[in-house]
């Protein structure tokens, strides 16, 4: 047989033709169509992310109705007053100078806040503290849903306009992320609307186990703290106040307390929830040093200010879970480890303090569904 | 996203179109020249197929289903053992006082509310 022969086959005529045909046809269309087909499948998949991302942000922005409709007056266009709402933004302070912007970013995050709240109060007046609170919560998620459907869609229809292949495998690369964090908001709101405890209530669940019975008295912003006596050290207990859906200013407060004790302070123990690797078991507790606080700065900073300060020890007491853990229905194993937090705390004052010694144990978290 | 149900199947008829494909692509140069052509476009149809089953039969997950969660209250008692576990009622909250306890009279509050829905892979 001739080379050709043994390339396109040894046929009749026609038959050679084919082949050399589809010999062609099949090499053009690797060579034109290839980088298509590639971006089509990319763009199948962002297409099928943001269908199911713009599915639950409207149902995230049903939720929010919902749950305002019952504290709602009749006038009021709250589905408006709703969409509007969930554009609502924050610039971040300038950090080109970073001189005081933690100052600045709290000041901020003090605005955004109580816009939330006159927000809520002028949508929903009949709400209590507990239920506005619960309220500004799954708005918050709602936004968050809102913003990243928002961004995906953005990125995909910005890849569809520059038929870029290098935006569409960017995109595809990030959606397992994306739709992850996606999800967990998503979920967390069904969970604040029933007011259910969350994950990341496990620091005031500690914190509520050890105050227990004790009179509360009011310090910083929706935070309380109660005065325990634990193996003969006078041990303050703080927690955001609940059970509403809050987190407070627990960074304010430990400041405000060992200011008020003149510095006095022989050690810090803080309990907050730490989001797991993956391959690590939910309710797993660590400890560490350092202020176990997830805030975006200013309460962080504070903490570890006053601790630097007055030369304070500061123990962290964690317990592992994922993001949509911490945002979602307290599982039993997270609450089962907060009863191992409350021992190893005791422990730990035991073995680290002595007797009349003054200690500060801050509870770390959205305290929505746990009393005190 | 394809569902995760469906996502297995489409891969598995996805590899078998594949490996149909392969059969065809070596069957036709090990038949009579005559039936070849008609082997290798038979094989060009199937890695076709396979690539659109891959493309088009993943539809959008519009309709996930959303597995309820089973919510537990917990129910103890400040002054005895007492405990007992009931579904999770919209008002509960942890250490909400809930009346007198049901064996000793004393006190009783919620001790406790967690989530036993079975853990998302």
């Amino acid at each position: 047989m001739t080379p050709i022969g043994q390339i396109f086959g040894s046929g009749d005529v026609n038959s050679i033709l084919f082949n050399v045909i589809l010999y062609i046809g099949m090499f053009a269309f690797i060579l034109m169509f290839n980088q298509r087909m590639q971006t089509l499948t990319y763009q199948r998949n962002a297409e099928k992310a943001v269908a199911r991302l713009e599915e639950i942000s409207n149902k995230s922005r049903e939720g929010v109705l919902n749950s305002m409709k019952p504290f709602a007056e009749g006038a009021v266009d709250t589905r408006a007053a709703v969409n509007n709402f969930l554009e609502f933004f924050t610039i971040e302070p300038v950090s080109v100078d970073p001189f005081g912007v933690l100052t600045r970013l709290e000041h901020l995050l003090d605005n955004r806040r109580d816009r939330s709240k006159l927000f809520v109060t002028q949508i929903a007046p009949k709400a209590g503290k507990t239920e506005a609170a619960n309220i500004e919560d799954i708005l918050e998620a709602a936004a968050a849903v809102n913003f990243i459907f928002k961004v995906v869609r953005h990125y995909l229809l910005l890849a569809k306009k520059t038929k870029s292949l290098m935006i569409f495998v960017q995109l595809d690369m990030q959606l397992p992320l994306i739709m992850k964090q996606a999800e967990a908001y998503y979920s967390a709101q069904k969970t604040f609307a029933a007011g259910k405890p969350i994950g990341d209530g496990l620091g005031p669940l500690v914190a509520s186990k050890l105050m227990m019975g004790q009179p509360k008295i009011a310090i910083a912003d929706e935070v309380v703290y109660s005065e325990v006596d634990i193996l003969k050290r006078k041990v303050y207990v703080l927690k955001a106040e609940g059970p509403g859906g809050v987190v407070g200013k627990p960074g304010e407060a430990v400041k405000q307390l060992v200011e008020n004790l003149g510095g006095k302070v022989n050690r810090i123990f803080m309990v907050d929830a730490g989001l797991k690797l993956e391959g690590e078991n939910t309710g797993e507790v660590a400890e560490g040093v350092g202020a176990a606080i997830g805030d975006p700065g200013p309460e962080k900073f504070k903490i570890e200010d006053v601790a630097t300060k007055y030369k304070i020890p500061i123990d962290a007491v964690i317990c592992k879970m994922g993001l949509e853990e911490a945002l979602t229905t307290i599982r039993k194993e997270i609450v089962e480890s907060s009863d191992v937090i409350v021992e190893k705390i005791k422990k730990a004052i035991a073995e680290r303090t002595k007797e009349g010694d003054i200690i500060i144990v801050a509870g770390i978290g959205n305290t929505m569904g746990v009393g005190q | 996203m394809f569902s995760k149900s469906r996502q297995p199947k489409i891969a598995i008829i996805s590899i078998i179109l594949i490996a149909g494909a392969f059969v065809f692509f070596v069957a036709s140069y090990l038949v009579d020249s005559a039936y070849s052509t008609y082997l290798m476009v038979g094989g060009l149809a199937l890695l076709i197929a396979s690539w659109a089953v891959y493309f088009f039969m993943g539809k959008p997950d519009k309709s996930k289903q959303e597995t309820p969660e089973n919510v537990i209250t917990v129910i103890g008692c400040k002054g005895c053992d007492f405990r007992e576990e009931r579904a999770f009622a919209t008002g509960d909250y942890i250490f909400k006082e809930v009346g007198p306890c049901k064996k000793c009279q004393g006190v009783s509050y919620i001790r406790a509310i967690y989530s036993v829905t079975p853990k998302k892979e």
